[in-house]
């Protein structure tokens, strides 16, 4: 035993002539945004930084989330992790750890790094990590924007039910040297970090549109003056054509001729027009596609959300379990919910079955399901759009805006962020108070929460075993009972949590219930 | 000094029995509103059907203006007594029977709990005087 023992140590001293194993791993690949340009404007301080970086950031988190860090480049390092999920939590870590540390410092001088996250088959050396999935890492890090994390197909087949956080496809892509196509989804771990990204989109849309925008206020501001009606309401839930003027003042000498260019665009909702008039305060204001009076009817603002996979429920309450992943698509959703004035336009028409009684701008309540389909009937058929009732799942999908926290803003409550019972100054006679009076979300969308109850297309269900993961709605013909989500002004915080869901009487008027329309593109 | 302290005092009670009457509709003084099933003090494993008992009054559906009529509320573990000048709140502990149901399904955690019935009138609030049961109390194994 002793000398056989002996004769294998011997062997072990040879190098060894094996070829390198081989195995399946997470290999997590980042580099840091901008690089030469830090190095150009302060080399030894960019090396020290990112030298600190990685010793106290990056190196301590692949260690805590299991994982080897295989090699640090100038710029970047490379990491691989036995488990998907443990390698996507690290990279969240390290990213969101990089905000906090870029916080205090000039734009300018922010280090950003960029992750690839990918499942493959490679060979792994003592000091390197070969193979065609570190390749597909690195480039999917090479096309991610600075401070995100982008994950291939494969790693999200393994995290999409474990890890809780959102995931936005952005469908098959092309990377450079790889032959087949690469599916690629971007992790949304923040708020904040989502709305940076999709800012940047939008920059580019509000330039393009910025001078149809011009045109268009010229036509509406003859359209104002040869029709005033309605004062310069500084609601946000007044009709673009009334807020437009107001920051575009157009010349009004030549208005004739831009007014037969202005309808051209409004009909089509594809028309979308950035919005800075009504909200610029909002910092993460999406793609908004504004209200156009077309013949007498004032559409409701709309909100145009471009969807993707998001973790729907939450193990907060029996009927919100279990947590499964839903695919949305895209669609438009109501920025406000619908107020007494849009509602009383339908009542006058004859479409709806009563006059709303209360302020104009005060959101309606006192309507059972039934009456809020009557509403979103007319207003598809008066519009000739297709409006209509938002399902569960896009109405949670809109409330988390991006989160996976138990409120949009965090895991605490914080008073004056949502109108509910105990949770902010307002008296309880004066309510319900006027639509978008709280704090919006960061899809920029009012009172997802709090406020009145909502009404969505779905049938009432106990909990989430057998719901559809496309984002349609759960409904089985002549259901007694309707989903009701964001609880009311009457209810308390726990109500106001996104994932919160209830019932009602599908034709039954109660005093808290209103409602929001959403828009099929 | 007397007079305006009087008219004042005439004013307030007017305002008073204004508020009152406004507020829920009126029910006759016999109505009796109970549990047929559990009883107090029951103990039930698993999920049960709760059924209610209402005498010298009917049920109908919420928004119906019937005199003498009204539907069922459930309080569950509300500890909180009745506002009779606010209508029924509505929430996880508040259900409420607007179609006219006179029974339900109920599925309840493990333990001791409450049920109180409220009857309601078409706008969900109390009648006058309102019409409750008793509070019973059960237990979940």
């Amino acid at each position: 035993m002793a000398e056989i023992r002996g004769i294998k140590s011997g062997r072990v001293g040879e190098p060894p002539r094996d070829p390198a194993p081989r195995r399946l791993a997470a290999i997590v690949a980042g580099d840091i945004a901008g690089y030469s340009r830090l190095m150009q404007m302060d080399e030894e301080g960019t090396h020290s930084r990112v030298k600190r970086i990685e010793r106290d950031l990056i190196e301590p988190s692949i260690l805590e989330h299991h994982g080897r860090l295989v090699k640090t480049t100038g710029d970047g390092f490379i990491a691989i992790f036995d488990s998907p999920v443990e390698a996507v939590r690290c990279s969240i870590v390290i990213q969101q750890n990089l905000v906090g540390r870029n916080a205090s410092l000039p734009r300018h001088s922010w280090i950003e790094y960029r992750i690839g996250v990918n499942l493959g088959d490679v060979i792994i050396e003592t000091d390197d990590v070969y193979g065609d999935g570190v390749n597909v890492a690195s480039r999917l890090e090479g096309i991610a924007d600075p401070g995100q994390v982008y994950i291939s197909g494969g790693i999200y087949e393994q995290i999409k039910h474990k890890l809780v956080c959102g995931y936005e496809s952005l469908g098959d892509r092309k990377v450079k040297n790889i032959t087949d196509p690469v599916r690629v989804y971007r992790v949304l771990p923040d708020p904040s970090a989502f709305h940076r990204n999709r800012k940047r989109r939008e920059n580019i849309l509000i330039f393009l549109l910025s001078l149809a925008l011009l045109a268009i206020a010229g036509g509406v501001l003859w359209y104002m003056l040869i029709q005033p009606h309605g004062k310069m309401g500084d609601q946000a839930s007044a009709p673009p054509s009334q807020a437009a003027p107001q920051s575009q003042p157009a010349p009004a000498a030549a208005p004739t001729q831009q007014q037969q260019a202005a309808p051209s665009p409004q009909p089509s909702p594809a028309a979308k027009q950035p919005s800075p008039l009504t909200q610029p305060a909002s910092p993460a204001a999406p793609v908004i596609a504004p209200s156009i009076p077309a013949a007498s009817v004032h559409e409701p603002e709309m909100i145009t959300l471009r969807g993707g996979s998001f973790a729907m429920g939450s193990n907060e309450d029996n009927s919100e379990k279990p947590i499964h992943q839903v695919m949305i698509k895209p669609f438009a959703i109501g920025r406000f919910p619908i107020s007494v004035r849009e509602w009383n336009e339908c009542a006058a028409a004859k479409a709806c079955g009563f006059v709303a009684t209360g302020k104009d701008d005060a959101p309606v309540t006192n309507v059972s399901w039934s009456d809020a389909k009557q509403y979103v009937a007319w207003l598809a058929q008066a519009a000739r759009k297709a409006y209509r009732l938002a399902t569960e799942a896009e109405w949670e999908y809109a409330a988390r805006a991006g989160t996976q926290t138990k409120y949009w803003w965090g895991d605490q409550f914080q008073s004056g962020m949502a109108n509910c019972k105990n949770c902010s100054d307002i008296p309880a006679a004066e309510q319900p108070t006027k639509v978008g009076s709280f704090k919006p979300n960061p899809f920029g969308l009012y009172d997802m929460g709090g406020g009145v109850d909502q009404w969505v297309e779905d049938c009432w269900h106990r909990n989430y075993q057998g719901a559809p993961a496309d984002g349609s709605a759960w409904v089985e013909s002549q259901c007694p009972s309707h989903v009701i989500r964001s609880g009311s002004w009457k209810n308390d915080a726990r109500y106001a949590r996104p994932s919160n869901r209830d019932s009602y009487d599908t034709e039954v008027r109660y005093p808290t219930h209103g409602f929001r329309v959403a828009l099929s593109p | 000094m007397k007079f305006t302290q009087l008219v004042a005092l005439s004013f307030a009670l007017t305002c008073l029995s204004f508020s009152a009457y406004a507020q829920g509709k009126p029910a006759p003084k016999d109505a009796v509103l109970y549990f047929v099933w559990p009883q107090n003090g029951a103990t039930i494993k698993g999920g049960f059907w709760c059924r209610f008992g209402l005498r010298n009054m009917g049920v109908t559906h919420a928004g119906d203006n019937y005199p003498n009529s009204g539907h069922h509320h459930l309080l569950i573990d509300v500890a909180e007594s009745l506002d009779p000048n606010e209508p029924i709140a509505q929430d996880k502990s508040h259900v409420h029977f607007g179609a006219g149901q006179t029974e339900a399904r109920i599925e309840l955690p493990p333990g001791k709990h409450t049920l109180q019935l409220v009857l309601g009138d078409a706008n969900h609030y109390p009648f006058n005087p309102p019409v409750v049961s008793d509070k019973i109390t059960v237990t979940i194994r």
